[in-house]
């Protein structure tokens, strides 16, 4: 349950940071879009491999539900201060597991754990092995994630976990509730594609008229 | 031979560039996914996963180790599925089956074997006394819980987990001659048993020594223990693990205890007592002793280092085997492991292995009772993705057998893991 809270809180956390960066962007409008995106089934939580571990560790894992990442599709400059955010590593999980980042943010990886995780990517958006680092080391490892596409996190100690980064070239973009709920404000008015990313396979999409002024439009992705 | 090598490099030509694609990473992911399953609001949990191993040997007569071979060239292919289960946060199951041509890679038949099931009851929860009963591996030294083919740099395992003593589990050891002669030492060995010792000798400890058994572990602040009875000494073959039921009048009970000072190092203690002798062997105890008299003791340290892309590991091991009326054999071994990654891909491991032998009585003086061996492995390793990676090993092995005083091994080893 305070596992949920806290996965509850990132998704707030990411939202108001996506919702900051549009704000500070739009200069003249804010527009807004509300919907709703259908959402998959939950996957099954993993299992912990601990064959030959002597001391068990995280005998039951909070569950992910799906969630789903609504953004505004086009060419946006990038922002003039890097932005930074972070992916945890507490109970042998990845907090958040899924994270959206403008290209060009940095993303640290801290570890809570009380043992080394080795997170790495071969993903060809970005491709790299942090190695085995302790807890209190600093700087907090981290990447540039500098070009847009996918990303599997992956640790190379505990085979269940795994997290995703959509790197993203638009500043525009919220994750939506449990529930696919989702409001993104602070638009500029135009035509755009809006579109929702469910799954590595699973991207919807629909073309959106956003007025000027402070209009709110409805879009639904069944 | 020059057709098994040409079938093995077009085989795993094939397998890499067809695995290593995008698609198929997300393809395995996939059935990672669909492979597991829960129940209860997710409080019983359960996952199968597995690895499909296709190895080949290339080695001077005779083969080292446990590799079984008669012309010096082998192909094998394993599969290996794991099944893991919580049940609440107590209860954790947990088994491996395998399809080989047995453990240790030969040219035998087919076969299938449940290689490890265990229950484990954690009922005070995390850190604190659990117990585990089933057949699993070996808590003593720090190679059993990395030697699965993803996670050991390496295709072999370190000279103590394979390399055969002159030792017997199939007859108890009537003199110095014998034991000489079995150990290679001293000519006369009937030609019959030559052919047949790799079914009779027995190394320090049998790969990971997946014997019956139970145990109980747990933790208290950087310190760890495990304490261990099993049906089977550490050196107990493969064929006996499945025999447990001999060993139930001598178990053998082991304990280890690990000091992490910090997440860099892991110092290990490990003891362990049991007799090595298998039941049929008793017919040929002398009068007035019995299997318990015929012990392998094993004292052995471990050291484990990782930081950043460097991973270290070492260990040592001392065991005796006591023979009554002969004396204790006593046989020293360790070895140190270096790996580093080079990039996210491709990484490379050194190890350094060597086997000393102590002294037995023989003729009115002493005489070593082994043939002392230091061998190096190189091994470099490229991870095509999450679930494909490629392994060469180069081994050189020197003996003081005076025979054929060096050997070498070429290994390579392809595995896809879902």
């Amino acid at each position: 349950m305070r596992v949920m809270m806290r996965i509850g809180a990132e998704w707030r956390r990411a939202t108001r940071v996506a919702v900051t960066g549009l704000l500070l962007s739009a200069t003249a409008v804010a527009a807004t879009i509300e919907g709703r995106v259908v959402l998959p089934k939950a996957r099954s939580a993993p299992v912990v491999n601990q064959r030959y571990e002597i001391v068990t560790k995280a005998g039951v894992l909070s569950t992910n539900p799906p969630v789903a990442i609504v953004y505004v599709e086009g060419e946006f400059p990038r922002p003039q201060v890097q932005p930074v955010t972070q992916i945890r590593q507490k109970d042998l999980t990845f907090i958040p597991s899924l994270l959206p980042v403008q290209v060009g943010t940095k993303v640290e990886f801290p570890n809570f754990d009380d043992t080394y995780h080795n997170i790495f990517s071969f993903s060809p958006a970005k491709r790299f092995d942090l190695g085995r680092y302790r807890s209190d080391e600093k700087p907090v490892p981290s990447q540039i994630f500098d070009e847009a596409g996918l990303v599997t996190l992956r640790c190379d100690i505990h085979e269940h976990m795994r997290a995703l980064i959509l790197v993203l070239a638009t500043p525009h973009f919220v994750i939506t509730d449990a529930a696919g709920g989702f409001k993104l404000a602070g638009l500029p008015a135009g035509r755009f594609t809006v579109k929702a990313w469910v799954d590595s396979k699973t991207i919807r999409e629909q073309l959106v008229d956003l007025p000027p002024g402070d209009a709110t439009l409805r879009v639904d992705f069944p | 031979m020059k057709s098994v090598w040409q079938r093995l490099r077009r085989l795993l030509c094939l397998a890499a560039v067809t695995l290593s694609a995008t698609a198929a990473e997300d393809f395995l992911d996939e059935v990672q996914d669909f492979l597991s399953f829960s129940a209860r609001d997710t409080q019983w949990r359960g996952r199968l996963s597995g690895a499909l191993d296709l190895e080949g040997y290339r080695v001077q007569l005779p083969a080292p180790g446990v590799l079984g071979t008669k012309d010096g060239s082998l192909l094998e292919s394993r599969l290996t599925v794991f099944l893991d289960a919580q049940l609440g946060s107590q209860v954790y199951l947990f088994a491996q089956a395998r399809a080989d041509h047995g453990f240790d890679p030969g040219e035998g038949p087919g076969q299938l074997r449940l290689d490890e099931v265990a229950v484990r009851y954690a009922p005070w929860g995390r850190n604190q006394p659990t117990v585990q009963v089933g057949r699993f591996a070996t808590a003593v030294g720090n190679w059993a819980n990395r030697h699965d083919s993803w996670t050991n740099p390496f295709i072999t395992a370190p000279l103590p987990y394979e390399l055969l003593t002159g030792i017997w589990d199939t007859d108890a050891v009537r003199s110095s001659t014998a034991l000489l002669q079995w150990a290679h030492i001293r000519p006369g060995l009937p030609a019959a048993q030559t052919a047949l010792e790799k079914s009779l000798r027995v190394p320090i400890v049998w790969g990971p020594s997946y014997a019956d058994g139970v145990s109980l572990f747990g933790g208290a602040g950087r310190v760890n223990y495990v304490f261990e009875g099993k049906l089977g000494s550490l050196s107990s073959r493969p064929e006996a693990w499945q025999r447990g039921r001999e060993q139930l009048t001598h178990p053998t009970l082991s304990a280890r205890v690990t000091f992490r000072p910090n997440q860099m190092w892991q110092l290990g203690l490990s003891a362990s007592t049991g007799s090595y002798l298998r039941e049929f062997a008793a017919r040929g105890i002398p009068a007035g002793y019995g299997r318990g008299d015929y012990r392998q003791e094993v004292l052995a340290h471990d050291l484990a280092f990782a930081w950043h892309h460097w991973q270290v590991w070492a260990e040592a091991y001392a065991s005796r085997f006591t023979i009554p009326r002969l004396g204790d054999a006593d046989v020293f071994a360790y070895y140190t492991e270096v790996k580093y990654k080079f990039t996210p891909q491709l990484s490379g491991a050194v190890r350094w292995n060597q086997q000393l032998y102590g002294t037995i009585p023989d003729r009115g003086s002493r005489t070593r009772w082994g043939q002392e061996v230091w061998r190096v492995d190189v091994a470099p390793g490229y991870r095509f993705s999450p679930h494909t990676q490629l392994k060469l090993q180069y081994g050189l092995q020197h003996g003081d057998s005076g025979r054929r005083d060096t050997t070498r091994t070429l290994a390579t080893q392809f595995t896809v893991r879902f």
